[in-house]
């Protein structure tokens, strides 16, 4: 497969950026189960530049599924990625949107940035320890930032009241058929909390530890932004404490810090007031959606690609439902940090 | 037919070890991760073969007592998740949270005991 991608990737370098068109140290990322993520170097004039390629194959795009319904790709992905970046947001700088000729699916290919992206290295490492104080005060400015995104021109992004984030949910876990007592108390305590929701803004939507690249002086890019939407900004201050992000690190925010940097950064940033209340519902919820994925991942439709087969590392977290079902009950009954 | 020996949970000691410390020296990058999430998930089947039977009735005891009439495991269970949908229950009945509790904890024996180590208390 290597072999493929390098030599439909060199010809996509020299149609775009230009000649000679090289490309050198293509490997493939761990992590990114949705889509592929690949590094590499490209030479374009006299100069190596480093970059990402992140492409989902024509065949995946063609077998559909409930997720196509989340997913932005190439040119949405751009024009979102640009829209940040005018914001002030550090998010990726796109290079190349992959077209048809391209053979190689729907995707960009961005500037790579150097640092950590391995949740449980930030949250734990010696090597972060200096920065770590730092880095939850950033997500809350950076949060402040994302939603500032101007959503003129971004049409295509869908909006989801949470209710809508909640009926989306419920079609989920029905889909899998497999209910559990757990889930059932989860998506019911949901719908009986589900908050007024006064602004609407831009929503990143996977805004945590794991989606962020870190270096010696804090976040440096924000990834992965497939799911973003149009809705309650509260989503994201919420999905960035859910339990599972902090990859073990005793503190909330990403395992690496505390909600009251993360809340005072995105107020003095102008994101506005929080209500912790607020944000206590999108953890919880978070958790439920997070079991839910995880379900989805182990035992959701492979769509209709002839021999498809679930991978080791999607049926590993089909076993990893019970993790945040544990901590939801945990928040709900006040037994959480 | 009297059980095969070596046992399954033998089988899977062997070939979690050649994964672990043969196998996986040799490999990097894409293949060295896989690997890993590999032998997370043999020993993972090792743990329910050793666990699993007895949990299963642990549970069914639990949710007889809950519903009030007898059942197997896993149609109790639906029936206990269709009623908490159906708003037959209240969400915060002690009962009802300690079975859940117990029931996610038993779980997380077989798939992440780690995961224990950092919840809040239990029961």
């Amino acid at each position: 497969m290597t072999e493929a991608i390098q030599h439909h990737l060199a010809a996509a370098v020299r149609r775009h950026l230009g000649p000679p068109g090289e490309v050198r140290d293509l490997v493939r990322l761990t992590g990114g189960a949705t889509k592929a993520t690949w590094s590499f170097d490209a030479v374009v004039g006299g100069d190596t530049l480093p970059l990402i390629l992140q492409q989902t194959p024509a065949e995946r795009l063609a077998a559909g599924g409930g997720r196509e319904a989340l997913a932005i790709h190439g040119a949405r992905d751009a024009a979102l990625l640009h829209a940040a970046r005018d914001a002030g947001v550090p998010a990726p700088r796109v290079r190349i949107v992959l077209a048809p000729d391209d053979e190689l699916g729907e995707g960009t290919v961005t500037d790579r940035v150097a640092g950590e992206t391995l949740g449980r290295k930030i949250a734990g490492d010696a090597r972060f320890a200096a920065v770590r104080p730092r880095l939850a005060a950033q997500c809350g400015a950076i949060l402040a930032a994302i939603h500032r995104i101007d959503a003129r021109g971004l049409d295509f992004l869908p909006r989801h009241a949470p209710a809508d984030q909640l009926a989306m949910f419920r079609a989920l876990a029905d889909a899998c058929d497999h209910p559990l007592p757990a889930v059932e108390l989860g998506l019911r305590w949901v719908a009986e909390h589900l908050p007024p929701a006064p602004r609407t803004t831009v929503v990143h939507g996977d805004f945590r530890n794991g989606n962020l690249i870190v270096g010696d002086d804090g976040v440096r890019c924000v990834l992965d932004w497939e799911l973003a939407h149009l809705g309650d900004p509260m989503l994201d201050l919420g999905w960035l404490c859910v339990k599972t992000w902090r990859f073990g690190g005793p503190l909330p925010v990403g395992g690496f810090g505390h909600r009251d940097d993360l809340f005072a950064a995105y107020e003095r940033a102008g994101g506005g007031p929080d209500d912790p209340s607020h944000v206590r519902f999108w953890e919880a919820f978070g958790c439920i959606k997070w079991a839910l994925m995880s379900m989805q991942k182990g035992l959701g439709d492979l769509g209709a690609v002839p021999g498809a087969r679930r991978s080791v590392e999607a049926v590993a977290i089909g076993r990893r439902i019970e993790e945040p079902l544990l901590d939801f009950l945990d928040l709900i009954t006040a037994k959480a940090n | 037919m009297p059980a095969s020996k070596p046992d399954a949970t033998a089988l899977l000691d062997a070939a979690i070890d050649y994964l672990e410390r043969e196998l996986s020296p040799t490999l990097t990058g894409y293949h060295r991760f896989q690997l890993r999430v590999t032998t997370n998930v043999l020993a993972q089947v090792r743990r329910e073969l050793a666990l699993a039977p007895a949990q299963a009735d642990a549970e069914r005891t639990r949710l007889v007592a809950l519903l009030g009439h007898p059942g197997t495991r896993d149609e109790l269970s639906r029936e206990l998740a269709a009623r908490i949908r159906a708003g037959d229950v209240s969400l915060y009945d002690p009962a009802l949270l300690e079975h859940l509790r117990l029931s996610l904890v038993e779980a997380l024996r077989i798939n992440n005991p780690k995961w224990l180590d950092t919840s809040g208390p239990a029961g």
